[in-house]
């Protein structure tokens, strides 16, 4: 017990102690030389200042607990706490007066050493009156307190930087700085400051006799010398500084604060390489310097627009699946309208445009059917930058609704035929920059012309192809199908417009001259082989495209296959031979019938009447896989009670191995009344000399037998 | 059946009990303040994402990306190196090479002979950037675009390189790019997908593509991308059958809605919404689709432009016309693949062939949306998933000589749509091998192309099973000396 109550009366002792010690350094003020030692006694103040906070808050507590004091053991360890917690506070505020003699000044630093030192006061204080009733008791510990905390935040302020308390949870938006407003210094250089030099170099805490915190500050310089020269990397202490290795002494910011990124330096050493202006712009910078770079990314290049944004409900009620009006991003006031869906366009809809007209800057309406539509809105869209109309059949006139757009700065009308009356007025549009004018029907003239009238302008007339020379591409032949049973509709198509297509029904190939020019469809009403080829002026002809279509008007009956075909080619047996269907461009598709070790022989009736005159057999060629014209070809008719031979015909024999190919063999067979027809064809025993496979078995594919 | 239906039900109440156990207890209402979003249910964050979306002003609104699959090599194309060529045969030093681990391949190669370009370089435009001869074409629109010499990747092999520069993982199971801008930025016509993919194939050593390369991963199904047909119908079944008109098609699908709208009540699965909104969608393509291929409104100088090819459906020629067409009519973000460029062998053939097939038809897609006024806010990328060694793969002959893959360094180019016209970026060693300047990763050139489209790509995420995901992962910078 005696040893405490002699460190309580030690204690009680050393207050005093702290108080003179405080006394004399705010009298003596800066008039004081300090010894090294002690500058290091007063850098322990950011360390020291912890503990009475903690102290005296403790102690604090068992005055408001009601009824703690009445125990004498509890008593005395609340009161021991706080009188450890006021010599920490003497001791903290000795320390802070040495400190301040450093390099701090200013309002900050002023409220925080007077409210410091008040805690001090006040707390010894309250220690000596903790046992009288004194009524006001309650209410100064209330004020002790608020004051350590007002002390402690100011404190913080000084060390960390201005409202380091509150950052976190202020909002993080930043306003986007337009590039046409932004400045190099105060929009890219200031905030690098701010947020890396000024907690040192500010109202009050000048470290280095240097404010970052006013521009007069900054043109001043410091202790050492000039914070910059314009130009001058050497002796601008700014880049000489932060440019200094991390460990150096004067490397800033100091080790222990947060660096400068690579960016930052970069930005800070090219605007002293710039000239280190306070009030230039970044667009008057020279665009190709790294600055202009740094800055464009940094800063919103789009314009700023100072026109007031339209309703967003009006905006959403102006979009549907074929109009799509959007804010150029979520915060700009600047709309863009799209149109889509040509056949879905209805004029009327562009005047729904009334109540945005000043928020549109961009307007595309590409490909919309305009040709006669009054345009007259576009006149009141004057915030409008960029239109594009390219082939949207503008005709005259419709052009002078953009004479008085004063913002319009791009212009695409590629795709429109102009005439002369719409040239003068695209001649009034004075502040266009870019201008296109591809496929607009100018001939030479008109766009010298054009380009002397619009010298501001770059203009784009686009590719024209001249004196590029390609071969076309063949035609297309469109046929619903090859076999048919009365007439077959031909078309025969190109995709180049301008293409003529020529064709000839006799298997001839087409010529520029005398094959007849395909026009619209034809009807065939026979079997036909059809060829067709493109000629376009600047183009070379195109390879000709061949197409076969058969006709098939009579349908036996009684079908007879006297022998069977190929295993692995019987499709549906005889029934193939007059199904109507063409089969594929494959002998393996299952819709031919395939023979090599014997003939196909069938039989088959007709109708009464229905005599036919043709017979044609619809076959494949493939000499690559030994498919090759039949050896012979025997066609047999029976009336009145005898067979009668019509056809013994050796077709023509390939010569050589080409492309597979469907062929047709077609044979007349007279005109006298019939009831059966006998078909007979072989395939070759050997396969010819010049082939691979000289002397082993051809094979037949036939897929339809035509009647007509 | 009955088991799903019982599932949905539990899950529900699952859902329903957590949340409310949330309320009541406090440590987990503390959790709930320091992860915000740990007991919300569904996600709402997600909505705010999209709500601040675009993040600034874009300056491309739409992306053609002819993907070159196969990996053209960068040393027949833009990086010309006469070193190569100066020492051909000779083995490539070991200090250049740097222990670079090589594909199974060329990795037993004895002998690694340094091999240049058999065809000559000539400079081009106002960058005086090296073109070789066998793109004549894309050197005439050399002041257009900006070439990128310094890429690198970090896979090896096609599969992982080409899903790590669509999707940003080499795993699948990610968003492709098209899907991730799909997401963010939707359709600008609500009348096709946002995301359409073409393929063509060339003569080339081919390699495949797979549909996971335009995946909408974990996001909603209607940010795939879409395939279109080689065929004269790039659509398929588009065409309504003869007897049926559109009134009734309307019925039809009203009613199909109808009755998917029930089962998504039932079990509300979001591929079940997803299915009615492609319904719509493929009900309003029946108009939208044949007005944007009608080439009736088109000169014939277009073809020329193009060359002939592009008359044939299904060449690469075709596939940038339409993809123009499709661009113009308001696609986000059209995807090309031309299969071909793997010439481990009869590298100088192969590349002459696959030149010929996308030289003219690049260039032309760049001439057409320039005198249409459409380059500007257009972004063309043309570039493969990695570039090729500068050794022989196998033996050098007088004609031919072949290359392995190469991930360290390789070229592509991009033009408008807010980049840089006119210039070269980056620099390799005069070997080819190693950048030497200026290096563009595969999460830098991602994140270039968000900055374009006005997103910025660490602010473009998703949430999936329990982590944000991003096109560009965890890394990936804005390359700034790119965007004009």
């Amino acid at each position: 017990m005696l040893k405490i109550s002699k460190i309580i009366s030690l204690l009680e002792n050393a207050l005093f102690a702290w108080l003179g010690l405080a006394f004399i350094f705010i009298i003596a003020g800066s008039g004081i030389l300090l010894p090294d030692w002690l500058q290091l006694v007063g850098r322990t103040h950011p360390l020291l200042l912890h503990f009475p906070i903690v102290l005296l808050l403790l102690g604090l507590i068992f005055f408001w607990i009601p009824g703690i004091r009445d125990k004498k053991e509890i008593r005395e360890i609340g009161d021991l706490s706080f009188l450890a917690g006021i010599n920490f506070a003497g001791l903290t505020v000795v320390a802070g007066l040495i400190l301040a003699q450093e390099e701090y000044e200013g309002d900050a630093l002023f409220w925080h050493q007077w409210v410091g030192i008040g805690i001090f006061v006040l707390s010894v204080g309250i220690y000596f009156l903790r046992d009288r009733s004194f009524r006001a008791l309650k209410p100064l510990t209330l004020a002790l307190v608020a004051g350590i905390f007002i002390t402690g935040h100011l404190g913080a302020n000084l060390t960390h930087g201005e409202d380091f308390l509150l950052a976190p949870i202020k909002s993080a938006e930043v306003e986007l700085v337009a590039m046409s407003e932004a400045e190099i210094f105060r929009d890219m250089v200031q905030p690098i400051l701010e947020a890396k030099c000024q907690s040192c170099h500010k109202e009050g805490k000048i470290k280095g006799e240097l404010r970052m915190d006013y521009l007069e500050g900054l043109k001043k310089g410091g202790k050492s010398g000039p914070f910059v020269i314009a130009g001058d990397f050497e002796n601008s202490l700014l880049i000489q500084r932060i440019n200094l290795p991390g460990d150096d002494k004067k490397h800033m910011p100091p080790k222990n604060k947060p660096q400068l990124t690579d960016e930052e330096i970069e930005i800070l050493m090219e605007w002293v390489a710039s000239g280190a202006s306070f009030e230039q712009k970044v667009e008057e910078a020279d665009p190709k310097s790294e600055l202009f770079q740094l800055a464009s990314l940094k800063f919103n290049s789009a314009k700023a627009y100072t026109f007031d944004p339209a309703d967003p409900d009006e905006v959403e009620e102006l979009n549907n699946f074929f109009r799509k009006v959007q804010p150029i991003y979520p915060e700009s006031p600047a709309l863009v309208v799209s149109y889509f869906g040509i056949s879905a366009f209805d004029p009327a809809s562009l005047n729904d445009f009334k109540k945005v007209k000043n928020q549109i800057v961009k307007l595309n309406l590409n490909k919309m059917p305009l040709a006669g539509v009054d345009l007259k809105f576009l006149s009141e869209l004057s915030n409008l930058e960029e239109l594009q109309l390219n082939f949207t059949d503008l005709d005259s006139k419709q052009l002078e609704n953009l004479v008085s757009l004063e913002n319009l700065r791009s212009l695409a009308l590629s795709g429109n035929q102009l005439d002369p009356e719409s040239l003068e007025d695209l001649v009034k549009i004075k502040n266009l920059q870019k201008l296109y004018l591809w496929q607009s029907g100018l001939d030479d003239a008109q766009k010298e012309k054009l380009k002397t009238a619009l010298p501001q302008t770059k203009i784009d007339f686009g590719y024209d192809g001249r004196g590029v020379i390609y071969a076309l591409n063949s035609p297309k032949i469109e046929l619903e199908k090859v076999l048919f049973k009365d007439s077959i509709e031909l078309i025969i198509s190109h995709p180049i417009k301008t293409a003529e297509i020529r064709y000839t029904l006799d298997g001839s190939e087409p010529d520029s001259i005398s094959s007849p020019v395909f026009k619209e469809s034809i009807w065939l009403k026979k079997t036909e082989k059809i060829k067709a080829k493109s000629f376009a002026p600047d183009w070379k002809r195109s390879p000709s495209i061949e197409a076969l279509v058969m006709k098939s008007g009579i349908t036996p009956t009684d079908l007879n296959l006297k022998t069977q075909p190929n295993e692995k080619y019987k499709a549906q047996g005889a029934a193939t031979l007059f199904d109507q269907i063409k089969g594929k461009n494959n002998h393996g598709s299952g819709e031919w019938l395939g023979y090599q070790d014997q003939p196909l022989d069938l039989e088959f009736s007709i109708e009464n009447g229905k005599a036919p005159k043709e017979l044609a057999l619809s076959l494949f060629y493939n000499e690559g896989s030994h498919i090759f014209p039949p050896a012979k070809v025997e066609i047999w008719t029976f009336s009145q009670g005898k067979w009668i031979s019509v056809i013994n015909e050796v077709p023509t024999q390939s010569e050589k191995e080409k492309e597979s190919r469907p062929e047709v063999l077609e044979y007349a067979l007279g005109t006298n009344p019939l009831e059966k027809i006998r078909v007979r064809i072989s395939p070759i025993s050997k396969l010819p000399n010049w082939h691979p496979s000289a002397g082993s078995k051809g094979w037949i594919f036939i897929d339809e037998i035509l009647l007509n | 059946m009955e088991k799903e239906i019982l599932e949905q039900g539990l899950n529900l109440n699952r859902r329903k009990f957590l949340s409310r156990l949330s309320l009541g207890v406090g440590s987990a209402a503390l959790g709930s303040l320091l992860i915000p979003d740990l007991f919300k249910g569904g996600n709402p964050s997600e909505d705010a994402i999209m709500d601040a979306l675009p993040h600034f002003a874009p300056k491309a609104k739409r992306v053609i990306y002819l993907f070159q699959n196969g990996a053209p090599s960068q040393l027949e194309t833009f990086d010309y190196k006469p070193l190569l060529n100066k020492n051909i045969g000779q083995e490539l030093p070991e200090s250049i090479r740097g222990g670079q681990r090589l594909t199974g391949m060329t990795a037993d190669q004895k002998s690694f002979p340094l091999v240049g370009s058999y065809f000559p370089f000539q400079q081009y435009g106002e960058s005086r950037a090296w073109i070789s001869s066998i793109f004549p074409h894309t050197a005439s629109v050399v002041d257009d675009i900006c070439i990128v010499k310094s890429m690198h990747t970090e896979a090896i092999n096609h599969d992982p390189a080409l899903t790590f520069f669509q999707t940003g993982a080499q795993v699948g199971n990610r968003p492709s790019m098209g899907s991730w801008l799909s997401y963010g930025l939707g359709s600008e016509n609500s009348n096709l997908p946002a995301f359409c993919v073409l393929l063509s194939r060339g003569k080339g050593n081919g390699q495949g593509v797979y549909s996971k390369l335009w995946s909408n991963g974990f996001l909603d199904a209607t940010h795939q991308g879409v395939q279109f047909s080689n065929s004269e119908d790039p659509v398929l079944y588009l065409k309504d059958p003869k007897s049926m008109n559109r009134d009734e098609r309307r019925k039809m699908i009203d009613q199909i809605a109808a009755i998917n709208d029930l089962s998504f009540k039932e079990f509300n699965d979001p591929q079940i919404s997803a299915k009615v909104q492609q319904y719509e969608m493929a009900y309003r393509m029946q108009t939208a689709v044949p007005e944007m291929t009608d080439i009736s409104k088109e000169p014939d100088s277009v073809i020329k432009m193009y060359g002939p090819d592009c008359l044939v459906p299904g060449t690469y020629a075709a596939n940038c016309l339409l993809a123009r067409k499709l661009s113009e009519s308001g696609v986000r973000f059209v995807q090309l693949y031309h299969q071909g460029w793997d010439a481990h062998g009869d590298l100088p053939n192969q590349m002459i062939g696959q030149a010929k097939d996308v030289d003219q038809a690049s260039a032309a897609l760049i001439t057409d949306l320039k005198q249409r006024g459409l380059l500007d806010e257009t972004l063309v990328i043309w570039g493969g998933e990695f570039g090729r060694t500068n050794y022989c793969q196998g033996k050098i002959l007088p004609e031919n000589y072949g290359r392995d893959h190469h991930p360290r360094a390789f070229s592509i180019w991009m033009a408008g749509g807010g980049v840089k016209p006119g210039i070269v970026y980056g620099e390799t060693d005069e070997f080819g091998y190693n950048i030497v300047e200026n290096p563009v990763h595969v999460h830098d050139f991602q994140a270039t192309i968000l900055n374009l489209m006005g997103i910025d790509h660490e602010r473009l995420t998703f949430k999936h099973l329990g982590r944000r995901y991003r096109l560009t992962d965890v890394s990936g910078k804005v390359i700034k000396d790119l965007i004009a």
